[in-house]
Parts: structure tokens; sequence; C-alpha cells
């Protein structure tokens, strides 16, 4: 009796192994199964944003026939004017490398500085606009000029003379379609092309910027008056 | 089997029988025509494949790509390898200039004489071989051999790498491919592309062997894109770290028989799927409804000319959307690692071709109708 009942539950034992091991195999198809409608489906997703981009415009900007318009707080190749220059050598001093060469000698008659010669070497510059922005007398300003390449480095270290030079503009040189750069588009636009010049930018103007400013600025102070005196009163 | 359709061999030569000429003569002169007209066909097309590439990856990136040479950079492969033409031909110091030379040779004959079984029409291949699709299986193998044999040569690790790369990516990928051929032969009860072709006609689109292979196309297309070793499986080549592979060492001419053989063999795989698997030069419409709807006898020679025209313009259509999806797929796929690769080859494209081809012989027998019994 004890016997038939173990080869029952050794009977019943190995058909649950077998089971198991049809169901781990079956399961292992419908893993591999689903593994691979994944795979596809994300493949079709990716096929589908590329295929998306065929009907995109292309954003290339080609390059020497047409320019993108620098922005107004582009830091390019310095501009200098040598007759509003003192010879203090601030610019040296701000310079990360104290890189302006400031060729000075005293006149002894006058005793004042005597400027021979200004250079800035355009090989070693980073613009960083340091020197711009400390000049007393405002003879240091930046450019929009970036094209700077040369076939020899020594040529990059501009003199006085080279450095009073200024750049041509992107809008004035007739060779140059001048295009307009993402943020100086109007709203929604991506294509520089597509923008006729009086199309206005997305946001403020500068000058209205400015203008915004002037009047916060007033009605910052009224209201500020106008709580003192509620504060007077209370303290009355 | 009845030849219906044009037959421009036989007017050929019954032209030169009408100029004195004897047959055993005017079968010679015939004979290089064919040749000629399918190597220029073919570099053709690969002119074609490398300008639609090179606007079509600018597309997807959004760039406007070849524009100065010629009206749309029409011009630039022809730029690109006469470049390569007059280029310096260099043989490493330590390299085996035999084998170096050998190399990207017996790369290029293969693929070349591959071409041979493309039929654009009833008539218009160059040889109706009764092996057919089983000379272009042959042929492709011996690739990997010039591909090893350039890459050994060279004397170079990256190369070297490459070339066992190469090979090994061939090898694991012929087996499904010639298994998932084998389903379409098995349908069609012929190895001939002509034969491939006609049996796939009856009835327009709806009888195009995708429909009733969709496994065996994708199969077919995987692997073609492996053996043609472009992106998502460039990895004998894969530039981040082989360089080049077995192309490290080669420049000029040399290496303008690699970049030949690979961009003719991406026509001839998309030529090929387009024969065994859409329908060949067959319009999406049987010709034969559209004679009948214009009421014109099969054999005149307007039908005819039509015929010969529609089958060139559709094979070619077909052929050049599927490069342009290969193109597609090479901006959207990233690459696969060599065990991947293998992985892919082995444990999953060999088992699904298997079960492909013994599904498609029970259903032969199960609906011989359909499945060609």
């Amino acid at each position: 009796m004890k016997k038939n009942d173990n080869w029952i539950n050794v009977n019943i034992r190995i058909s649950e192994i077998q089971f198991d091991l049809m169901m781990g195999f079956f399961q292992k198809i419908i893993d591999y199964t689903k593994d691979a409608i994944n795979a596809a489906s994300y493949l079709t997703q990716g096929l589908a944003v590329t295929f998306d981009h065929m009907r995109r415009r292309p954003v290339t900007v080609q390059y020497p026939y047409e320019k993108l318009i620098p922005s107004e707080r582009y830091r390019g190749r310095i501009h200098y004017e040598f007759d509003k220059c003192i010879a203090c050598e601030v610019c040296v001093r701000v310079c990360p490398i104290n890189l302006p060469v400031v060729d000075w000698v005293m006149n002894k008659e006058t005793k004042k500085k005597e400027l021979r010669n200004y250079s800035i070497d355009f090989g070693a510059c980073i613009f960083c606009g340091n020197c711009v922005e400390y000049c007393p007398t405002n003879c240091l300003s930046m450019t929009e000029e970036y094209e700077l390449a040369a076939f020899d480095r020594h040529s990059l270290n501009y003199d006085n003379v080279a450095l009073g030079r200024l750049p041509t503009s992107v809008t004035t040189d007739p060779s140059v379609q001048p295009l307009r750069e993402l943020a100086y588009l109007p709203k929604g636009k991506m294509d520089p092309h597509e923008v006729s010049p009086d199309d206005l930018r997305v946001g403020k103007l500068p000058a209205e910027v400015m203008d915004w400013m002037k009047t916060d600025a007033l009605n910052n102070q009224s209201q500020q008056v106008n709580s003192n005196e509620v504060k007077d009163t209370h303290l009355d | 089997m009845v030849n219906s359709g044009l037959d421009i061999e036989l007017s050929f030569n019954q032209a030169m029988k009408g100029f004195g000429i004897s047959p055993e003569i005017a079968h010679l002169l015939w004979l290089p025509l064919p040749m000629l007209l399918v190597l220029i066909a073919a570099v053709i097309g690969v002119l074609v494949t490398v300008w639609l590439e090179r606007k079509v990856s600018a597309a997807a990136q959004q760039r406007i790509g070849p524009e100065y040479a010629g009206a749309l950079g029409i011009l630039q492969p022809m730029a690109d390898g006469l470049k390569l033409l007059v280029k310096e031909d260099i043989i490493p110091a330590r390299a085996d200039s035999l084998l170096f030379t050998l190399g990207p040779i017996l790369v290029l004959v293969p693929v070349i004489l591959s071409w041979l079984i493309v039929p654009f029409g009833q008539n218009l291949l160059i040889s109706n071989v009764g092996i057919g699709i089983f000379l272009w299986i042959a042929l492709s193998s011996i690739q990997p051999i010039g591909l090893l044999m350039s890459g050994y040569a060279s004397n170079n690790k990256y190369s070297l790498l490459g070339g066992l790369r190469a090979a090994a990516q061939s090898i694991s990928y012929e087996i499904p491919l010639a298994l998932s051929v084998l389903a379409i032969v098995l349908m069609t009860n012929s190895l001939s592309t002509v034969d491939i072709v006609q049996q796939q006609n009856g009835l327009g689109v709806i009888s195009w062997n995708i429909w009733r292979q969709p496994v065996g196309f994708l199969i077919f297309w995987i692997c073609a894109l492996a053996e043609c070793e472009r992106l998502p499986f460039d990895l004998p080549e894969a530039e981040e770290e082989l360089v080049a592979g077995y192309q490290t060492e080669y420049a000029g001419m040399k290496f303008a028989l690699f970049y030949l053989g690979s961009y003719i063999n991406l026509v001839l795989s998309a030529l090929l799927v387009s024969v065994l698997y859409l329908g060949g030069w067959g319009f999406p419409i049987p010709v034969e409804w559209l004679a009948s709807w214009l009421h014109q006898p099969i054999h005149s020679p307007i039908i005819e000319i039509l015929t010969g025209s529609i089958g060139i313009i559709m094979t070619i259509l077909k052929a050049y959307l599927l490069v342009f999806f290969a193109i597609l797929l090479r901006w959207t796929t990233p690459r696969v690692r060599i065990d991947q690769l293998l992985d892919l080859g082995w444990k999953f494209l060999l088992p699904i071709s298997l079960v492909n081809l013994l599904v498609t012989a029970s259903l032969k027998l199960a609906f011989p109708l359909a499945f060609g019994g």
C-alpha cells in the first residue's frame, strides 16, 4: 500500500517536473518573441524619426556666401583708437596674460607720456574683453570681426594701424548674404532664409527694454514713496 | 517555356545575317555587348547610389550635401572617382604585394560577375543560367577570401582584425541568406531568376513573394545588409575602433576597387531583393491586363517596347527604393558589436530561416495553388 502511494507520488512529481520544463521552454519562446517584437518596434520608431528629417529644411549657412550677423555683444577682434589712448597700461594690467604692448616714452619737457606704438597679438588673445571693459578713455572696443585666419602667426600681431581698421560689416558687404541668428528671428521661424529684413525679432528690442526699465523704476519709486507715506501716517 | 517579349539578341543576329555575316561571328560580336552594357550599368548605378547616399545622408542630418559639382552635385561621385584614379598607389613596405593587389580584385570581380543573373525584363539579362540565384550565392562566398587576403597581406593589426571580422560576418550570414532564398526556390521550383520573377507576376502586386515570404524577406534584407557591410553591420570597417578595417592600408585605385565593390554589392543586393520578393520587373498591375484594356495584342511592337521599358524602370525603381531604405537605416541604427552580430546570425536568423523553410514546405504541400506546388 505504502509502496503504491510512493509510486503515485513519484509519477506526479515527474509529471510536474516535465510540466515545469515545458512551461519554461514556452516562456523562453514567448520572451524571445516579445524581445524581437520590441526590437522591431523600436527600430520602426527610429526609422520614423529619421524619415521625418527628410521634410525638414537644411540649417546650413553657406559660409563664404552667407554669413550670420554677429550679435550686439559679440566679442570679436579689438578695435583701438590711437589718439584717445593715454598709455595708462590699465589694459595690460587687467589682461590675463599682460598681452597688449604699450610702447611709450616719457617726454621730459612736457612731463607727459608720449605713445609711440600699441599692439595686441591676436594669436594669443582670448577675447575676454577685460581691456575693453577697463579702458578709462574708451579707446578700446570690440568689433564683430572673427575671420582672423592667417598663413603666418606673426601676422596676427596687430599694431596700432591694423588695430585702428574697421572690419567690413556683414550687412554692408555686397558679396555676402547676411543671415540672422536663431535668437534674432521672429517667433516660430527657424530658417533665416525665409525671413524678410523688416520682420521684427521675437521679444523686446534693447530700446524697448530700456523704456520698460525706466518706467518700471519710476513706478517702483512712486510705490516706495507711497508706502513711506503710509508708514509715516501710521507713526503719527 | 514560351519566350515572350523583346529578344534583342535574336534581332541583332538577324540584322547581322542581313549584313552577310555568319551566325558564329555574329554571336562573337554580340557577346561583349551585354557585358559592356552591364558593366556600364553597374558603374552608373554606383555613381547614382553614391550621390543618393550623400544627398540622403545630408537630408537626414539637415545639411545640403554636395552642390557645386554639376547640378545638385550630381557629378560629385565622378569627382571622387577621378581623385582616387590619380592618387598615388601605395603598397606598404612590409606587405605582401601580390596578395595585397589580388585582394581588392577578388572582392570586386565576383560582385560584377553576379550581375550576370539580374533580370531587367523577360530577355533583358546577360544569361538565363539554370542555377541563377545559386550562382550568386556561390560567387558571394568568394568575397570573404578577398577580404581576408587583403586584411592579412596589409601587415597591419587593424587590417587583420577587419579582415577576420569580414570573413566571420560573411560566412555566418551566408547561411540564413541561402536558406531564405531556398524557401523562394521551393515555391518557384526553379533557381533561375527569370522564373522566380515570372512566378510572381500572375496577379501583379498581390502575387509578389513578399506577401508569401514576409519573414524570408526580412531575413534576406538583414543578411544582405550584413553581406554588404552596411550599417548597422559595418563593423569590419568600423572607423572608431579599426581605423578602416581591411581598407586601412589601401589608397588610390585599389581603395577605389573596394569602394566600388561595396556599392555595386549594395545595388546588387537591392536588385536581388526586388527580384526575389518584390516582383522584379513586374508592374503592380500585370502588363497583360493593361494591354487588354488598351485593346492591343500582347505581341504588338508598341506593347513590347512599353513592357521592356516598364520592366527596366520598375526594377530600378524598386532597387533604389531599397537603397534609400538602406541609407535611412544607416542613419537610424547603431552599430552592433561583433558578439551581438554573430549571436543575431547564428542564434536568431538561422533558426528562424530554418523554421521559415519548413513552414514554406508544409504550406506548399497544404496549398499547392498559392505556394507553387
